[in-house]
């Protein structure tokens, strides 16, 4: 079965190069179409590694199309189910990729994964498993996004100021921050496009809840009657209330644009920020050095790990419409085989899935290697809600979070609204 | 004998011109309405293939949709607010480059128009740097003469954010308005007033018995196309609020948007689209039946 | 003049002035920003660029807004000559035409002029797909034809009507078919009212978001709207980038309006009528 499009390759080739006459055409050209998000270095990465992999793969041709954020969830399920679809397309982990597997429309890898160099053998179980519905496999993970506190250290220094260690120390620092300069935001939200705070959700609720705590609400599986009725969930909310009023974050947040609040922090106007592991290039392209990191502190009586953080696994998914799944695979494998990983990190300065050659890669920052090997000590990893939840659920979380912060709803009535939307999903699911 | 057989090429001639622009608007706008419609019963998924019949669930969803309600109300208060502002500053102009003021009336009459051509999109991007809460000019000069900015940034918050919506309409749209209008203006013939004059009608009178009359039906484009924007405004919101906070500031148009391409529910979405569709033809009715009296 | 008039006059100059420095104020900041470093543009709003930087412009260039402009030209010339022929045949027709089948095409024209797109956004997709016609210009000409067809059509039947039929009356006697009469005795005659609807579907048009969003997703074919927008992507956006490249897609568009302003102006009165 496997080996069919190969077979049929082979025949058509010979049959071609019969009829031409005995020419040297060895092998049908296959284009593969690939997807992908506008990060910085994305493009580079792919052009040389398509580059490299004409060497092994001469009759492959690799066409690659990005695109921004936002638009690129709704052109790629409209595109997968029209006529025009990509091969292989960039995705999160998740309720989105779950959604694809489940409508037939993400190729099953399962079969793919265990041949000699294929992607099942750099890549961790960990990783795998983001990818991994009802037991089979529909993507292959390229690498990790997390989160941390960013702080600059010079400020800290000047200031004698400590990293705190619990999230009431972080509301005592930002006051003492307040202290010093009324006008300096100390951490910068900015979450007018709303996933900046349904990040600190994220975190809050595992700082209050624990990973085990949530999975049972996260995936609906709770019963009816119990879902999200723990009260660490309004619990977390406040957390966030409670920030808002030690000054942490800036006026008006769910109108100010992440840039801004990514500027902020760059141009050392705000002294820390709550970012992704994507945002060290930023600082890199301010010429901002003096960067330090720590972990979202735990709660005082909570029920959250210090070792688990913020893991989104990202990757990349085959079009269950491709021509050639066998071309498409051995090309994602390439993606994250040991050179191509540390390429990858090199041009993007992401986490990679197959951290085999990271300490090799030159021109990486000591931020982004201390980060690297920190994110290796996780216990946990903590997907993000916006990706992780049923889209209705997601959208009602991002909508009472940014409530919240507005302080047009109570945490209590948050979660309800939440709870609410839940119950439609899981009697839909049922159904 | 030698009329018939050019009538009957007369009429296939008639018919061969109608052909195109029938067809374009019959297959790309007459037809997926009906699928609209058709898929309004139904409930589905971008990418999933099976539809499921569901009567007229999904209305009943939409009237008990708050946020169906909020958009609507929201289009209602665009339609209003953007024939107020448009119109009335667009013929305000118009008549001040028309009759009152001599020196400058070119440049006034580009620069106003200029904000036309400009993409809405680029537009957008524009306030939303201006109306940016923290680093925003507008802040900036709010703070600078002592006045305390919106606690929830100009566009965070839904009592304000609406009127931003229609300032930056305004400034895009007012161009186009005054010009529509003086062009009214300037086909109405000088010796109406003239004989006006002579019988004692001057001023405030004149306009009221003269110049309202003779734009009438300019105004009545002028008001249609603000109907038809405010009904299908989609950008200005998707960029600036993306419908929120918490879908206070959304529309027909992108909440249709949201329900369709991030929620994935095809089949509620055909049904706003429905919905939007039959209050359009409505406002065009009305405007049918107006324009036939007049 | 005596000193209430004056008055008068300064008042009428002062709502104008006014309204123009609001016009102008945010072209300008678009401009400056442009020059500003992202630092610059968050810390120091009101202030003016430190150095006189082009880089940003360079960026902008480089995302590729030149060919989103091209992309955008082609588009809306297209789709313009497409709604201006079909529309004014059609119109011709309908308005010389006393059949009874012909006021009922009339009014279900000014019924889909009444359709906005958002209505029929789902179902046009789920076509435009199926005619694997995504991401192709042809694709999204066709559409834009289609929903400015109604509005031009309205246009056009409305001048056709005033029309002075007795030179028709002559070119028929000549033999003339109602093909030749159009395009020999009508067409000629139609400058404004076919340069004010091409203005005013090349405006549209050119803006045109939703449609380019949802049809053209790759780079290569997406129009200006789209491709501006795209400037933001998941994690990071580059503000002095998108200002230079707003400047960039809106300064050849001002420029040519501010020398042809007159015959813009002038064409666009045909609407009014």
């Amino acid at each position: 079965m496997l080996m069919m499009p190969r077979m049929r390759a082979l025949v058509a080739a010979a049959t071609l190069a019969t009829l031409a006459g005995g020419s040297a055409l060895a092998q049908d050209a296959v284009t593969i179409k690939m997807w992908t998000l506008d990060n910085t270095g994305y493009p580079e990465f792919i052009a040389q590694a398509a580059e490299e992999f004409k060497k092994t793969h001469p009759n492959v041709t690799i066409e690659h199309q990005t695109f921004p954020g936002d638009p690129y969830k709704t052109g790629l399920q409209v595109a997968l189910v029209g006529s025009d679809g990509p091969d292989v397309f960039f995705n999160w982990s998740g309720d989105d990729a779950k959604r694809l597997a489940k409508d037939g429309l993400a190729l099953d890898l399962t079969s793919y994964a265990d041949a000699p160099g294929a992607f099942g053998t750099t890549v961790g179980e960990g990783y795998l498993d983001a990818f991994r519905y009802d037991g089979k496999l529909y993507g292959v993970p390229a690498d990790a996004v997390s989160k941390y506190v960013f702080y600059n250290t010079a400020y800290f220094a000047e200031h004698k100021l400590e990293v705190p260690k619990t999230l009431a120390e972080l509301g005592t620092l930002c006051k003492a921050i307040r202290t010093i300069d009324p006008n300096t935001v100390p951490m910068p939200l900015g979450n007018k496009t709303r996933w900046k705070a349904i990040h600190w959700m994220t975190m809050l609720n595992e700082r209050e809840l624990g990973v085990d705590g949530t999975a049972a609400d996260y995936d609906l599986s709770r019963p009816a009657d119990e879902l999200y009725t723990d009260a660490g969930y309004a619990k977390a909310f406040q957390d966030l209330l409670d920030l808002q009023d030690a000054g942490c974050f800036e006026e008006a947040p769910n109108a100010t644009d992440y840039t801004v609040a990514d500027t902020m922090f760059s141009s050392q106007a705000s002294p820390m920020e709550f970012c992704g592991s994507w945002c060290i290039s930023g600082f890199e392209t301010a010429g901002f050095t003096d960067v330090g990191f720590f972990r979202l502190p735990v709660v005082d009586g909570g029920r959250g790990d210090a070792g688990a953080n913020f893991l989104v696994p990202e990757g990349f998914q085959v079009s269950a419409k491709t021509a050639h799944p066998q071309e498409a695979v051995d090309w994602l494998s390439f993606l994250v085989s040991d050179d191509q990983a540390a390429k990858f990190v090199e041009y993007t300065k992401f986490m990679p899935s197959n951290p085999a050659k990271i300490d090799t890669v030159e021109g990486v920052s000591p931020l982004f290697k201390e980060l690297a090997a920190d994110v290796g000590t996780f216990t946990q990893g903590v997907n993000v809600l916006d990706v992780l939840l049923d889209a209705a659920v997601s959208e009602a979380y991002l909508n009472a979070t940014v409530e919240v912060l507005n302080r047009t709803m109570t945490p209590d009535q948050a979660v309800e609204a939440i709870r609410k939307v839940a119950l439609e999903a899981q009697a839909k699911a049922a159904s | 004998m030698s009329q018939s057989p050019s009538r009957m090429l007369d009429r296939w001639m008639s018919a061969g011109m109608l052909a195109p622009a029938l067809l374009l608007v019959g297959v790309l706008v007459l037809i997926p309405s009906v699928l609209a419609v058709v898929g309004s019963f139904y409930e589905f998924g971008i990418t999933s293939q099976n539809w499921v019949f569901v009567g007229l669930s999904n209305y009943a969803r939409a009237m008990a949709d708050p946020v169906f309600w909020t958009a609507l109300k929201n289009n209602i208060f665009l339609i209003i607010g953007s024939i107020i502002t448009q119109v009335g500053l667009g013929t305000l102009f118009a008549a001040l480059l028309d009759r009152g003021v001599r020196r400058g009336n070119t440049f006034y009459r580009t620069i106003i128009f200029m904000p036309v051509i400009i993409s809405s999109i680029a537009v957008a991007f524009v306030w939303i740097l201006i109306f940016d809460p923290n680093v925003g000019p507008l802040n900036a000069v709010i703070k600078g003469i002592g006045l305390t900015p919106p606690r929830l940034g100009w566009l965070g918050d839904p009592n304000i954010s609406l009127y931003m919506l229609l300032v930056i309409a305004a400034w895009q749209n007012v161009g186009f308005q005054m010009v529509l209008v003086l062009a009214g203006l300037q086909a109405i013939p000088k010796e109406l007033y003239e004989a006006a004059a002579l019988d004692g009608a001057k001023g405030w009178r004149a306009f009221v018995h003269i110049t309202l009359p003779g734009i009438r039906n300019v105004l009545m484009v002028g008001t249609l196309i603000c109907i038809i924007g405010g009904l299908k405004v989609f950008d200005l919101v998707f960029v600036t609020t993306g419908g929120g906070p918490a879908n206070a500031t959304q529309v027909i148009g992108s909440y249709t948007y949201l329900q369709a391409f991030t929620l994935g529910n095809m089949g509620y979405a055909d049904a706003l689209s429905v919905i939007l569709l039959v209050v359009a033809l409505g406002f065009g009715w009305l405007q049918l039946t107006l324009s036939r009296r007049g | 003049m005596n000193g209430r008039t004056r008055l008068v006059a300064i008042g009428m100059h002062l709502i104008l002035t006014v309204w123009t420095i609001f016009v102008l104020a945010p072209i300008g900041l678009m401009l400056i920003s442009a020059f500003k470093s992202q630092a610059e543009i968050f810390t120091k709003p009101l202030s003016l660029p430190g150095s006189l930087n082009l880089s940003a412009f360079q960026r902008a260039w480089n995302i590729g807004i030149g060919s989103f402009m091209l992309n955008s030209l082609l588009v809306t010339v297209l789709s313009v000559a497409v709604i201006i022929t079909t529309s004014g045949l059609a119109a011709y027709v309908l308005a010389r035409s006393e059949a009874k089948v012909m006021k009922w095409l009339y009014i279900l024209i000014i019924a889909s002029f009444a359709i906005p797109v958002q209505s029929v956004l789902v179902p046009l997709y789920q076509m435009v797909s199926g005619g694997h016609m995504l991401n192709s210009q042809l694709g999204i000409v066709l559409p834009y034809a289609a929903f400015g067809i109604p509005f031009t059509t309205v246009l056009f039947y409305a001048f056709f009507l005033e029309f002075p039929r007795e030179l028709e009356e002559a070119a028929r006697l000549d033999g003339c078919s109602r093909l030749q009469i159009f395009f020999r005795i009508v067409v000629p005659l139609s400058g404004p009212v076919v340069a004010s609807a091409a203005i005013f579907q090349a405006v549209f048009n050119w803006n045109e978001f939703l449609l380019a969003l949802m049809m053209l997703t790759e780079k290569s074919v997406r129009t200006l709207p789209v491709g501006i927008y795209g400037l933001t992507t998941q994690y990071s956006s580059d503000w002095p980038a998108i200002m230079a490249a707003l400047t960039i897609a809106t300064l050849p568009l001002l420029i040519l309006f501010i020398l042809a302003q007159r015959h813009f102006v002038r064409s666009l009165a045909g609407l009014g009528k």
